[in-house]
């Protein structure tokens, strides 16, 4: 699964070596932005969290038993940040992409772009992370199961659901764009 | 139709290059097949498409990683490695955390045991071990090598330590301990040098085994000029003691010796019991012990070394002086210059100069002599020393007596004193409700004891008959086959009652109803009086519905038992007769003579209506409960009203407030 190199990566960095951890941070830090853009689809929170995550994972990092686990351990400090994140701005109210959603359509591309986006945002959690380490860092299943801590049957189903559910719901502008 | 159930799953993993061989090939013959599934993945690789199109703008910038590393420097700077973060990172490590754990537990167990004093035991089964060890070599035999009795004093060492020890019965603690034990040792000779260097302790020797060599020279030669008192007690158990005696005198010419002393005792029953002093060869202890193990049982033993090297060579220093001292004195008088006085002074001196070397002389031969025999103390008893010579039969016999006049029994048991009948102890009761009771011991002779207690029994009736036989052994105790036995004196204890106050054989009681009650029982007294029988209570009694009721409680020989009842029977109608019969186990009192209880009832039937049941009273109690039951429904009518009202005024004042509100709605 992992290779002798990796394995001596995360222990040294669990061991407090900083150059390792630097290395995972150049390896890792954008899968974990992928996780976290996810969850809050925005880009500079996204970036604030990831980086938070790993301030915060450099602190605890001694709290990691087993260097295997390390890379999933990341990605759930990240997922944990990112919610915390995301918690903290629905207190404050953002409803101008509601707003956005009424606004006649302009042109084609730029209505079916906004309503990828709405129904990405309807997406579960969980569905939309998987989604982004695929079409972002272009990862294969086995890496994404790795990081998020599922099985190749739960992460097919993931995927497939996710991308049944914006097929539905993008069906009328995708028959447009077809047309055109 | 796997996969057209799950089209969604494939579709997804067959665009992100997730399906294997076999699953792509069936997922694409099922496409060929399915024009709805065909559909669905057409849409769907457009949807992956506008997917990645639309993504691509989000996805960070190349200069991201930089971003998120100069970031993480600035928030979580590299400090210099001071000594309180090197412990903190330190103690964050798992096998950190357990180390210093079982240092800590380490740190309790030491303070624990410094409390608790175990290092000072251990030191004292050092010295114990010490002191074997000291003795060890002496005891050894001579071809015995080094790494043997290494071995076995090792084996010493530890058996010491967990004598001292008893709560470290585990075998590794024991072990442990003893390396403890033998560290003690070490340290312990390192502080007497010169010992260690003339005697082999255990831990010497238990380094020395892998070199021999170092054992035979610490041993070699310096023995030979230590002066050591030896000694050794041994205690048998033998069949003959003279026999033991003339072997041990045979086997201590072997070794060199001789007896120095015996002495012997007899006992009570023939057997002998003594002592033996054995003077041998200090070479040749070891096997002189060996060899007379072959004796008997050997019940106990006891080696014991006196070192008196320093004081041997002391005192033959001070010898040696005292000789130089007197050589010169000798030589001062015979050069015979100077005044008489000073003469005289030395003369004196030279005296007691004399008197010195003497007394020291005497001293090392003493010595000497103990050095050089090793007394050997056997001590000898024979076999089945505890054996009884004789056995005494004791007789103890308890009667208890009935009779009719307990003094005149008394007396005449009294009487039957003789030489060979003695009355050790006599006494007679006799209170104020004229009871009275007497009790006699006596000793009796063994031949006459059966005569005189069968006349004994003759005086009165048997109550109670006891024999108790006991063996004394005497000389020793448990068993023996040709030992004499002896009938001792018989002690005979009496115990006499009066009559009256022994336990019927049979108790009757019965009921008897007669028209005429007073009559009756006076009739009845009267023949009981007549047949014998004492009466010993009656009462009578009248109640207020005119039932008479006599009891009458009888004592009569149980001859004059049957009559009785007959003459009871004529009285009138016997009812609820009882009899209960306790017969004596000890049968030798005659039947005739023993006593019967009857306890008697006479009675009348009352008045068929009692006054308390007459018509009237009947009626009155009637009326009076009736007037009573009414108060109480009366007083509980009370009780309800005063529950209820307050509610239902509550219930009438909210109807009329409501119906008053309605009213003046209805108006406006």
């Amino acid at each position: 699964m992992m290779d002798a190199n990796e394995h001596e990566m995360y222990r040294a960095a669990i061991h407090g070596d900083r150059e390792a951890f630097e290395m995972i941070i150049r390896t890792q830090s954008r899968a974990l932005f992928a996780i976290a853009y996810g969850i809050l689809q925005n880009r500079e929170e996204a970036e604030d969290a990831v980086q938070d995550a790993l301030v915060k994972a450099w602190k605890s990092r001694w709290r990691v038993r087993y260097p295997e686990k390390f890379p999933a351990w990341l990605c759930m400090i990240t997922r944990h940040r990112s919610r915390d994140v995301f918690r903290r701005r629905r207190s404050v109210p953002l409803p101008h992409e509601i707003g956005d959603a009424i606004e006649p359509e302009r042109t084609d591309t730029v209505a079916l772009d906004r309503q990828l986006h709405s129904a990405l945002a309807a997406l579960p959690e969980l569905h939309r992370s998987a989604l982004m380490l695929r079409y972002f860092e272009e990862m294969n299943y086995q890496s994404i199961e790795e990081l998020l801590g599922l099985t190749n049957g739960a992460l097919r189903g993931i995927l497939g659901r996710a991308l049944a559910t914006l097929r539905k719901q993008l069906r009328p502008a995708l028959a447009s764009l077809h047309r055109l | 139709m796997t996969i057209h159930n799950n089209i969604d799953n494939f579709l997804a993993a067959d665009l992100h290059d997730d399906l294997s061989e076999e699953e792509r090939h069936d997922l694409h013959t099922h496409l060929v097949e399915c024009p709805t599934c065909r559909q669905l993945h057409q849409e769907n690789k457009i949807m992956s498409k506008i997917l990645e199109e639309t993504l691509r703008v989000e996805k960070p910038d190349p200069a991201f990683e930089r971003r998120m590393l100069s970031g993480f420097r600035k928030r979580a700077p590299q400090k210099a490695g001071s000594i309180a973060k090197f412990i903190v990172d330190l103690m964050r490590l798992r096998s950190a955390q357990l180390a210093t754990v079982a240092a800590i537990l380490l740190a309790l167990v030491q303070m624990g045991k410094l409390i608790t004093k175990e290092p000072r035991q251990a030191t004292v089964a050092a010295r114990t071990a010490l002191d074997r060890s000291e003795l060890q070599p002496d005891v050894g035999q001579p071809g015995e090598t080094a790494s043997e009795s290494a071995a076995k004093s090792d084996q010493l060492n530890i058996k010491n330590f967990a004598a001292a020890t008893p709560g470290a019965s585990a075998g590794g603690t024991s072990q442990a301990y003893a390396g403890q034990a033998s560290q003690f040792a070490a340290g312990k000779i390192a502080q007497t040098p010169e010992r260690a260097k003339s005697e082999p302790s255990a831990s010497l020797e238990k380094e020395s085994v892998n070199a021999p060599s170092t054992y035979a020279e610490a041993v070699g030669p310096p023995l030979a000029n230590r002066k050591l008192i030896r000694s050794a007690k041994v205690e048998f158990e033998v069949m003959s003691f003279e026999d033991s005696v003339q072997r041990i005198t045979v086997m201590v010419h072997e070794g060199h010796g001789y007896v120095a002393t015996t002495g012997s005792r007899k006992q009570a029953n023939g057997k002998l019991r003594g002592e033996v002093m054995v003077k041998v060869l200090p070479d040749y202890l070891d096997s002189f012990l060996q060899k007379i193990r072959g004796l008997g049982e050997l019940k106990n033993q006891t080696l014991g070394t006196e070192d008196v090297t320093k004081a041997y060579f002391d005192t033959d220093a001070r010898f040696k002086n005292a000789r130089v001292m007197e050589q010169r004195l000798i030589d001062m008088l015979k050069k015979n210059t100077g005044k008489v006085s000073d003469l005289l002074q030395v003369e004196k001196e030279l005296g007691r100069v004399r008197e010195d070397i003497e007394k020291m002389q005497g001293e090392l031969k003493y010595w000497d002599s103990q050095v050089q025999f090793a007394t050997v103390t056997i001590l000898l008893a024979e076999k089945d020393m505890e054996e009884p010579a004789a056995f005494l039969l004791k007789e103890r016999t308890q009667l208890a007596l009935y009779v009719n006049d307990v003094e005149k029994v008394y007396n005449d048991v009294k009487t039957l004193a003789s030489p060979k009948v003695q009355t050790t102890s006599a006494q007679l009761d006799r209170d104020n409700a004229g009871r009275v009771a007497a009790h006699l011991s006596m000793l009796i002779v063994p031949e006459e004891s059966d005569a005189v207690v069968s006349r004994v029994k003759g005086m009165g009736r048997v109550e109670n008959f006891q024999v108790q036989t006991e063996r004394v052994a005497q000389g020793g105790n448990g068993m023996s086959e040709n030992a004499k036995t002896k009938r001792d004196k018989v002690a005979l204890n009496i115990t006499i009652s009066r009559e009256t106050d022994e336990q019927p054989v049979q108790e009757t009681s019965l009921r008897i109803l007669t028209s005429n009650v007073d009559q009756n029982a006076a009739r009845l007294k009267a023949d009981a009086v007549k047949s014998g029988a004492e009466i010993r209570n009656s009462t009578f009694s009248r109640d207020p519905d005119g039932r008479e009721v006599a009891s009458i409680f009888l004592r009569l020989p149980m001859k004059n038992y049957a009559p009785m009842m007959k003459s009871l029977s004529q009285l009138g109608a016997m009812k609820d007769v009882s009899v209960q019969r306790h017969d004596k186990i000890d049968k030798n009192g005659s039947e005739e003579t023993a006593p019967a209880d009857i306890s008697i009832q006479i009675y009348s039937r009352g008045n068929i209506v009692s006054s308390d049941t007459s018509p009237l009273a009947t009626l009155r109690n009637t009326v009076a409960q009736g007037v009573a039951a009414l108060m109480w429904s009366l007083r509980m009518i009370g009780v309800a009203i005063a529950f209820l009202a307050p509610w239902a005024i509550a219930l009438v004042g909210v109807i009329w407030i409501t119906r008053r509100i309605a009213r003046r709605r209805n108006k406006t």
